[in-house]
Order: C-alpha cells, then sequence, then structure tokens
C-alpha cells in the first residue's frame, strides 16, 4: 500500500474522531509535502537536485500512551501509520478504547499494523526501532534510560498551557476560552491553566464563569475522583481564606459541587490549576516571558487573542511550540510539531543516490 | 501584651480539664463552641474567614480553617505573645506551614494523656528520630520527646542532620534482649524502613511487650511501601507482630494526635479530638464506608485553630476513619504535577 492509499484510509478511519480535527488525505499528503519535501519520498526515490532521496520510515515504532486525553495517542499512532510503520501501542492499564475503534476503521492490511497493548510485552522494546514515550516526565526518563543508541526516541513529558487576552472589550472570545478550558475536562496538555488578560481581568473573569455555567448546563462535566473533587474543593478552599483576608483574590464556582471553577488571582505568577474545569484568570503582566520562566520547561501551548503575530511575539519566547486563537487550543493542526521537531521528519532515515 | 491572654489562660485550665478520657459529648460541645468563639474574636485571619459563615449552633458546624492557610498566615490568637512554633517539613523553596504556640504546655499534655488514652504498653523508649533540642521546629521530635520523657532512660538514635545511628540503635536493642527488658521504638516509618536496610539480613527477637509506634509517611524520600510490606519488615528485623505496632496519625497544624494499632483498624482519637469526613464535592458529612476529606476538630488547639480542614481523604467508619491519606492523585493532576515539582524546585 502506498503513502497515498495510507493518507486515504486513515483519513476516513480518522472522521470517527472529530476532536482530531480536519483530517482529510490532503492534509495528511500536504503534511508529508511540508516536512520530508514530498509527499511520496516514502514510496521511492525522488530528485532533489543533483540527486535522488528516498525516505524510509521505521519498521516499529513502541508508542507508550498516557491516559489524559485519546488525542495525543491517536494523533501519535496516525503519525506511525501514515509512515507505514509497524505500531505498538501500549496504553493505560485503564485502557483507551479509542485506539481499538480507530484500528477497526482500517483495512485489513493497515490494522495488522497495529497492535493495542495495557500491558508491555517483553519484546516490544526489542522489536521497535522508535520509541515515543508519553507521560509524567519520571515515565519519559525511564524510557529514555533504556532505548538502545540505535534506537530513536521521541519524549513528550508533561506539558501545561495557558490562554492570553490582549484586547477582548466585548468579551467576544470568553465562550471560545470556555470551550478551551471545557474539552476534555481539561485533561489534555493543551488545556489552559490560566488566562492573562489585559484591562479589567476580575470582569472578564465574571463572565468567563457565566459562560462555564452555561457549558455545564449543556455539556456537564464527566465523573471525577473522589480525590480529583478534593483538589478542586482544596484550592477553592484556599483561595476563599486569601479573599476574605483582603487579597485579590475572588472564585466563582459551582454550588453544591466540583464542576467549574474561575478564580481571578491579582498576583504574579504561573498559578496550577487542579484541573477538572478549574481554571484562572490573571491580569496580562508586561512580561509574558518573566511571569512564566519558572514553568518554560512544561508549556506546550499558548491560546492568545487578538490573534495577532504581534501578539504572538510576546509569548513565542515562554518556551511553547504553538501559539493559536483562544478557542483552538483543543484541535491543533497537524502540521503543529509538539515537540518543536518535525513530527513526521524526526522519524525517517533518508537515503542519497548520487547519479 | 495581647489583650486575648486573659481569656487564653481561663480557657487553657478548661481544656486541660477536659483532656480526660470520659470527656463526655455536652462537655466537648460547650468547650469547642467557647473556644471557636475565642478564636473567631482573637485569630484576625480566621475571624476574617468566619464573618460570613454564620454562628455555630453544635461543633459539627465550626468553620474549619483550610491546612493551607498555616502556610500564609500567622493563625493565633495572641501574635505577639507566640513562644514556639513548629513547621510543616518541605524543601526549602516550598512555602511551609507554622504553627504557633502561645504556650506548648497544652499541646504537651495532649500528648501525654492522648497516650495515657491508647493504653500503650509500658516500656523503654527508643526514639528513632532527632532529639528535640536538634530539631526545634519539628513537631513530632517534640511530641516524641514529651513520650521519651515519661519513659526512664529513654534513647535517641538520629542526628540533628539526620542520621541514623544505626550502631548504637542495634547495641541498645541487643542490651533490651540480654536484659530481656521490653523496648518501644518509636520513629517515621521512612527512618524503620531506612534501619532495617541497615540491618540487613540481622533478626532481633525483641522481649514480650516491646512495641512500635510509626508514624509518618515517606514524604520526600520518593519511597513508598504498603503497610502489610512495612509491618512485615517489623515481624523479619524485630520480631514484632501487626498487633504490636502503633500508628499514629498527626500533624503539624493539630496538637493531639489519631491512633491505629495493627492492621486493618480505623484510626481513633481520644475524646477531646474528632474528625468528620467530609464530601469534597458536596461539603457535608459522607455517608458511613465513604471516602471523603478529614475535618479536624481539637480542643488542644487553643491558640491556634480548633477546626482544620486537612488534605488527607479517608473512609468514614462511625466516628472512627480509615486513613487514605494524601492520594497522589490530589496533588495538581494530569500535566502539571511535573511542572509542579519543577516550581517547587526553583
Amino acid at each position: 500500500m502506498n503513502t497515498r492509499d495510507r493518507a486515504h484510509h486513515l483519513s476516513r478511519a480518522a472522521t470517527q474522531f472529530p476532536f482530531l480535527g480536519e483530517t482529510t488525505a490532503e492534509i495528511l499528503l500536504a503534511l508529508l509535502e511540508h516536512e520530508l519535501g514530498s509527499a511520496v519520498a516514502l514510496d521511492d526515490f525522488v530528485s532533489r537536485g543533483s540527486t535522488f532521496v528516498r525516505a524510509y520510515g521505521p519498521c516499529a515504532i513502541l508508542h507508550i500512551i498516557s491516559g489524559n486525553t485519546p488525542a495525543a495517542g491517536l494523533q501519535s499512532l496516525i503519525r506511525g501509520l501514515l509512515l507505514g510503520a509497524h505500531n505498538l501501542c501500549k496504553v493505560p492499564s485503564t485502557g483507551m478504547p479509542e485506539l481499538a475503534h480507530f484500528r477497526g476503521g482500517l483495512p485489513q492490511e493497515l490494522a495488522a499494523r497495529v497492535e493495542i497493548s495495557t500491558e508491555l510485552p517483553g519484546d516490544w522494546m526489542a522489536r521497535a526501532d522508535a520509541l515515543i514515550v508519553f507521560g509524567v516526565d519520571a515515565t519519559v526518563a525511564h524510557f529514555r534510560a533504556r532505548a538502545r543508541a540505535d534506537q530513536l526516541f521521541i519524549g513528550h513529558g508533561h506539558k501545561i498551557s495557558f490562554g492570553a487576552v490582549f484586547s477582548d472589550p466585548a468579551s467576544e472570545r470568553v465562550a471560545a476560552a470556555a470551550r478551551d478550558v471545557t474539552v476534555f475536562d481539561q485533561q489534555g496538555c493543551l488545556s489552559p491553566h490560566v488566562f492573562y488578560v489585559a484591562g479589567d481581568a476580575r470582569a472578564y473573569a465574571a463572565r468567563l464563569a457565566e459562560e462555564m455555567r452555561r457549558v455545564e448546563q449543556r455539556d456537564p462535566r464527566g465523573p471525577v475522583g473522589v480525590s480529583a473533587a478534593n483538589s478542586v474543593r482544596s484550592m477553592r478552599e484556599d483561595l476563599h481564606f486569601r479573599a476574605a483576608n483582603g487579597e485579590p483574590v475572588a472564585v466563582w464556582a459551582s454550588e453544591g459541587s466540583t464542576a467549574w471553577t474561575v478564580a481571578f488571582e491579582g498576583t504574579p505568577g504561573f498559578p496550577l490549576s487542579p484541573l477538572h474545569r478549574f481554571v484562572f484568570v490573571k491580569p496580562l503582566p508586561a512580561d509574558m516571558v518573566e511571569e512564566t520562566r519558572h514553568v518554560k520547561p512544561h508549556l506546550l501551548c499558548a491560546g492568545i487573542w487578538p490573534a495577532t503575530l504581534e501578539n504572538a511575539r510576546a509569548v513565542a519566547a515562554t518556551g511553547v511550540t504553538r501559539i493559536c486563537p483562544i478557542g483552538e487550543m483543543q484541535i491543533p493542526p497537524w502540521t503543529w510539531r509538539p515537540a518543536g521537531q518535525p513530527a513526521l521528519a524526526s522519524l525517517v532515515r533518508w537515503v542519497d543516490v548520487e547519479t | 501584651m495581647s489583650r486575648a491572654l486573659p481569656e487564653y489562660l481561663e480557657l487553657e485550665a478548661c481544656v486541660l480539664e477536659a483532656l480526660r478520657d470520659d470527656l463526655g459529648e455536652t462537655e466537648f460541645e460547650l468547650l469547642a463552641l467557647n473556644v471557636h468563639r475565642f478564636q473567631a474574636t482573637w485569630n484576625t485571619p480566621y475571624s476574617r474567614w468566619c464573618a460570613a459563615r454564620g454562628h455555630p449552633r453544635s461543633w459539627r458546624e465550626i468553620p474549619a480553617a483550610p491546612q493551607s492557610a498555616f502556610k500564609r498566615y500567622k493563625l493565633s490568637v495572641a501574635p505577639d505573645r507566640v513562644t514556639r512554633t513548629f513547621h510543616t517539613s518541605g524543601t526549602t523553596s516550598e512555602r511551609r506551614g507554622e504553627h504557633h504556640f502561645v504556650d506548648v504546655r497544652l499541646c504537651a499534655e495532649a500528648v501525654r494523656r492522648g497516650w495515657k488514652w491508647l493504653q500503650a504498653p509500658t516500656a523503654r523508649l527508643l526514639v528513632v528520630a532527632p532529639a528535640p533540642d536538634d530539631a526545634p521546629h519539628s513537631s513530632l521530635a517534640y511530641m516524641l520527646s514529651v513520650l521519651a520523657a515519661g519513659s526512664s532512660a529513654a534513647q535517641f538514635f538520629v542526628s540533628a542532620d539526620g542520621r541514623l545511628d544505626a550502631g548504637a540503635l542495634v547495641s541498645a536493642l541487643e542490651s533490651a534482649m540480654h536484659a530481656r527488658e521490653p523496648v518501644g521504638l518509636l520513629g517515621t516509618a521512612l527512618a524503620f524502613l531506612n534501619f532495617f536496610e541497615r540491618l540487613q539480613s540481622r533478626k532481633f527477637a525483641l522481649p514480650p511487650g516491646s512495641f512500635a509506634l510509626e508514624t509518618g509517611g515517606y514524604k520526600g524520600s520518593g519511597r513508598d511501601i504498603p503497610k502489610p510490606d512495612l509491618y512485615a519488615r517489623f515481624g523479619v528485623s524485630l520480631g514484632l507482630a501487626p498487633a504490636d505496632i502503633i500508628n499514629e496519625y498527626g500533624m503539624t497544624e493539630i496538637s493531639s494526635q489519631f491512633y491505629t494499632r495493627g492492621l486493618g483498624l480505623p484510626h481513633e482519637g481520644p475524646p477531646w479530638l474528632r474528625a468528620l469526613v467530609i464530601s469534597p464535592e458536596k461539603g457535608l458529612e459522607v455517608a458511613e464506608g465513604e471516602t471523603g476529606f478529614l475535618r479536624i476538630f481539637d480542643l488542644a488547639n487553643l491558640g491556634s485553630v480548633l477546626a482544620i480542614d486537612t488534605q488527607d481523604l479517608a473512609i468514614r467508619r462511625g466516628e472512627k476513619f480509615e486513613l487514605l491519606g494524601r492520594d497522589p492523585s490530589a496533588l495538581p493532576g494530569g500535566c502539571s504535577r511535573a511542572a509542579d515539582e519543577a516550581m517547587r524546585g526553583q
């Protein structure tokens, strides 16, 4: 099966998963064109100046997939299949049914290139010539230490994201901001912990709270364990105590549940949310890089509004690898390079022919 | 001089009188409400917290301060009369909780009488923790020193810099075995684990009547072993059965202690120390057998805050609770955990 056929089959199977965003065959082929310089370089030699080049994908990729959301795991698998690799997918012990559903939408020839297991079979590390690991930093370090020198290794440690509202006087983007928080119940690495807002950030927080309340009515948060609920409760209490003591803090929250929380905090620093639809709003600092300096290695995505190049420049050096309009944070395009390096080109080996 | 002091002294006498095994519900109720009224008057950060929360009609309704408030505010009824402060553990960059005492007399008495209430065996105490002078801000070292002071010839085996003198402890155990004199070993679970590892294959069979009191977790050590495994190590290395091992549950922010013995039994405190298991979703007490967070009421916390919402989870077992501790997933979830660690390292 050539690359073009694989792209078509992958595109068809991806239609079951709207959260992957637009995933047409044309987009996947354009991705190859973008990263490899040709959509057919995986099938045969292509001319490049005075030489011919051909790209070979890994024979087998071991994907270690974390349990936060199915999006990252599915994207990784789709990239592996697009490269023509066999894919060994270690999913969390709690399972990730989306991968098996996706495999079910593939023709037999492609489906046979996907193995899924909640355990890590003993021979998978040996069989793989590339490792892609998602997880806490300790998990990434664990596999990095065990990778062979000849194995390609791509690690995705834990990441966090934020939004920056440079101007939104009519609050036209508040619903979009709420969407970024509530999709996947804030469990994804692209989920914002905080929105930094220019102007009256406290008023913006109040409007965001209204929107969070509306979202909860039409699309309630999924169930959470007592431990997660307790972390939300605990953070709310801490903020309420500070507010009672005159600190520049305010909390808007669902009553009788931990379903959603918006917390305004007027002090500097990057606040870590307990997630599960709990978002901070803070005044936009003069220097975003300084404000986020202590979390720089963990920053992934900045949602901004208005989405102009000028505003992007203010957050580009924070450590993120993606800047997008607020409201689009959860739908990364296929051309995005999550680790800041080409996602496909990092996995292929080139053969150059001089004639 | 703090204007709260005369009332503090009056209430201190009442609380001291109440630290007894037969303290009844009505007396606890009245005293708890009195202590709360006193604290809501004089403890400024707490009184601001209480302002919007109405007047409690029973001890169960007393507004609890979040445990985290001890990290940000000086929670004291007489901040200018603080004589002793205990700190929570943590890295140097992490904001630490501070529990301030007008006088530790009440705290010491709560420790002593709680131990008496527990009816722990009488034995010479070997403390696998620093002496209080070596760890002046540790509430645990203080508590263990109070217990040690009630035992003849108690010894401490951890230096100020945290090093365990395993050789001296081995000698003390050998002497006890030789003299057939029961001993009580007191320390953190981590300290015991370190000791067992130093012992390697060496085994003791401590004289009958010996016991161990283990407390705390493995905070900051990156280690955690299940309680049955730890207790099995006590059996192998010291010859102690699970029933000979007491677990203490306390925290810097409270003055009294909860205890349980062996495996599979819930924690319980003396009558002046109560706990409710609260649903984090609803804010109400959970039903029997359900899980929630612990809200603790300690009469001996006279100088700070009587009622505290902890971050620890537990299962309600009647008036007692089965401790689950601070579940790792209660930390900032998902992607943020590593970042949390990174930030602490700044």
